[in-house]
């Protein structure tokens, strides 16, 4: 099996600069096909940015990526990924249906598709009562919701979630991880970006992001087995600490 | 390119602006109040308008005098060169068809027996012949027909005091264009694209900015669409948007203001959507700049305000200071005003307007370019 056939992401020192300021530095990752992999770190630590250049919105400054075989950003990989951005992504002025209905337009859904999609979809974030609804009038919770249905209408292969989970409540929470490994059974393969440390156990690994760094990555029993920790937020401080004072000797 | 996805984008952009009866409501009384409010009389000093001097006056010379008076001489020398850019022509009817081409604004004619007969008849009431100035012209600008007419009764004036004498003169107006027409028929055709400029490049520039902040942008461009659809898409809603704004517009103007509609109004119809197209681009182009709506705003001055000053809506391109001028063919509402004008006023058909019509693809070629290029740009 090659590399390419297994790694769904493979980057290859990959580096966005803006002006002086690095976002992303040196990024080696790689991600299997059909797992979920979290990245987790704080605000800043480059996670948008990694996930942007990953979909192709925003090109690397240094370095190579391929995405599902596909050199980025050249290569046809658009109807192949899923992108779900930070901000909900979905136009405020316009009801639910229609957004559903633009977005499957673009990637050129049949009709018929289209609305047996939509409706499973909409089942599924719980949003089938509000088809009609005009999206300025949901809570932001249910923005979330829909921007998820949305970015999922096309049946991806490859999943770029930017904080999926923010402002929805904890019921629906655990049911959007559901969904997720229910995709991942399905041999769909989630980049997922988190704020949640406890969300993340349920990723296959995570990667801890520090100032544009890849700091470390592996299963969450196995960071937490490693630092001897007993939660991924403490696990978290440690390494990056250590991380620190290995940059300040160096 | 793929025609499904940019109609995805139109469709979208309609069902956006459908959904939003206020913003709907706003494109389309916003410029019935605009028309209403801005309807009155603006009036800068015109200057440096073209006109051609015919004079075939043979001058008069009494009886038992050697001397010959040629008073068209005077009165043309009188005439206000700032006013007028003065051109003599021997051949009327080449000086009409240069009229008639748009590189002049009248000819002013002195008949042969002009000094002939005014000064007899100023010496004898009876004489049965009156001495008369035949200005032929384009009276569909009443800017430049006021300033020509009162140029050469001006002149007169001045060359009757001059000469103390008070011949019967007459001047007599002969349109080429612009028969019977008011200040609102030569406003009408300016408003018409000023609106359509100002509203689709304020909507786009306001609903752009809107597409960057809440990631809409982001994830159409994480899809196959690509950024010449996205702005091919927006160019489709907003042309036929311009129409639509266009021919609500024109029938407020003609069934209410009884405004004069001489040629084909498609025409008209096609400088506004195509400037329409212009203004969506330079409203992408314009976001790339503004991070939040309140940023967008800070745009505005700079949208209207050349517009406003330099595109000959309020007064003709002859009332802005010479120095000022050329940079009037840097904004594109110059070019469909003055193409709306020609249609409406005129009669003027494409083999006329085309120069028009032409500045207004280039520069809307231009401004999709570089909205395209923008979005490309974001990436880096």
């Amino acid at each position: 099996m090659t590399l390419e056939n297994e790694y769904a992401i493979i980057t290859h020192h990959i580096t966005k600069k803006f002006k002086d300021f690095i976002a992303v530095k040196d990024l080696n990752l790689k991600v299997k096909k059909g797992e979920i992999y979290g990245l987790l770190g704080p605000n800043g630590a480059g996670k948008t940015t990694i996930i942007k250049m990953l979909a192709s919105i925003s090109n690397p400054t240094h370095g190579e990526a391929r995405v599902l075989g596909e050199k980025i950003p050249d290569g046809d990989i658009a109807s192949k990924i899923g992108y779900m951005p930070q901000e909900t992504g979905v136009y405020l002025g316009l009801t639910v249906d229609q957004n559903m209905k633009f977005y499957g337009r673009i990637f050129n859904i049949e009709k018929e598709e289209m609305e047996k999609r939509e409706d499973e979809l909409l089942k599924f974030v719980d949003l089938e009562d509000w088809k009609n609804e005009m999206v300025e009038n949901l809570s932001g919770g249910m923005k979330h919701r829909l921007s998820l249905a949305c970015t999922l209408i096309h049946k991806p292969e490859l999943l770029f979630l930017d904080e999926p989970t923010v402002g929805v409540d904890p019921e629906l929470r655990i049911s959007f991880w559901k969904y997720f490994n229910q995709l991942r059974e399905n041999g769909v393969t989630i980049l997922i970006t988190t704020h949640y440390m406890d969300e993340a156990r349920h990723c296959d690994r995570i990667g801890f992001m520090q100032k544009g760094t890849l700091i470390a990555e592996d299963a969450p029993s196995k960071l937490l087995q490693d630092t001897g920790k007993d939660s991924l937020e403490d696990a978290f401080l440690e390494i990056a600490q250590k991380d620190d004072r290995k940059k300040v000797v160096t | 390119m793929k025609f499904f996805r940019i109609m995805a984008i139109s469709r979208r952009v309609f069902r956006d602006l459908a959904n939003d009866k206020r913003s709907l409501a706003m494109l389309f009384i916003a410029p019935i109040f605009a028309m209403c409010v801005f309807g009155v009389a603006f009036s800068g000093d015109v200057e440096g308008v073209n006109v051609i001097i015919v004079n075939q006056d043979q001058g008069f010379t009494p009886p038992f005098s050697g001397e010959t008076t040629y008073l068209s001489k005077e009165i043309i020398n009188n005439l206000n060169t700032t006013i007028l850019n003065i051109q003599n022509m021997n051949n009327i009817d080449e000086a009409r068809l240069i009229v008639e081409k748009g590189q002049a604004s009248a000819v002013i004619i002195f008949p042969e027996d002009f000094s002939k007969n005014a000064i007899l008849k100023s010496q004898n009431q009876s004489y049965p012949s009156n001495s008369e100035i035949i200005i032929e012209g384009d009276d569909s600008i009443t800017n430049i027909k006021n300033a020509i007419s009162k140029s050469v009764n001006q002149a007169l004036s001045d060359t009757l005091i001059e000469n103390g004498v008070t011949p019967a003169i007459k001047v007599t107006s002969d349109p080429i264009y612009g028969e019977d027409a008011d200040f609102i028929d030569f406003f009408v055709p300016g408003i018409l694209a000023f609106v359509v400029y100002l509203l689709t490049t304020i909507i786009t520039l306001i609903t752009f900015v809107g597409e960057r902040s809440n990631g809409t942008l982001e994830r159409v461009m994480a899809s196959p669409v690509t950024e010449g659809e996205v702005v091919t898409g927006y160019a489709i809603t907003f042309g036929t948007m311009g129409v639509i704004q266009v021919a609500l517009l024109l029938s407020i103007a003609i069934l209410v203001f009884n405004v004069m509609v001489v040629g084909n109004v498609l025409l008209a119809f096609l400088a506004v959507a195509i400037l329409a197209i212009t203004c969506q681009a330079l409203g992408i182009l314009l976001s790339s700049l503004a991070k939040r709506p309140e940023q967008a705003i800070q745009f505005l001055p700079f949208v209207i305000l050349p517009a406003f000053l330099l595109s000959g809506v309020f007064w003709p391109l002859q009332a802005i200071p010479e120095w000022l001028r050329p940079f009037s063919y840097l904004v594109p509402p110059t070019y469909a005003v003055d193409a709306c004008r020609a249609v409406m006023l005129k009669g003027w058909g494409i083999d006329k307007i085309w120069p028009d019509i032409l500045a207004l693809v280039i520069f809307a070629l231009f401004f999709l370019i570089l909205a395209v290029w923008t979005l490309k740009r974001g990436k880096k």
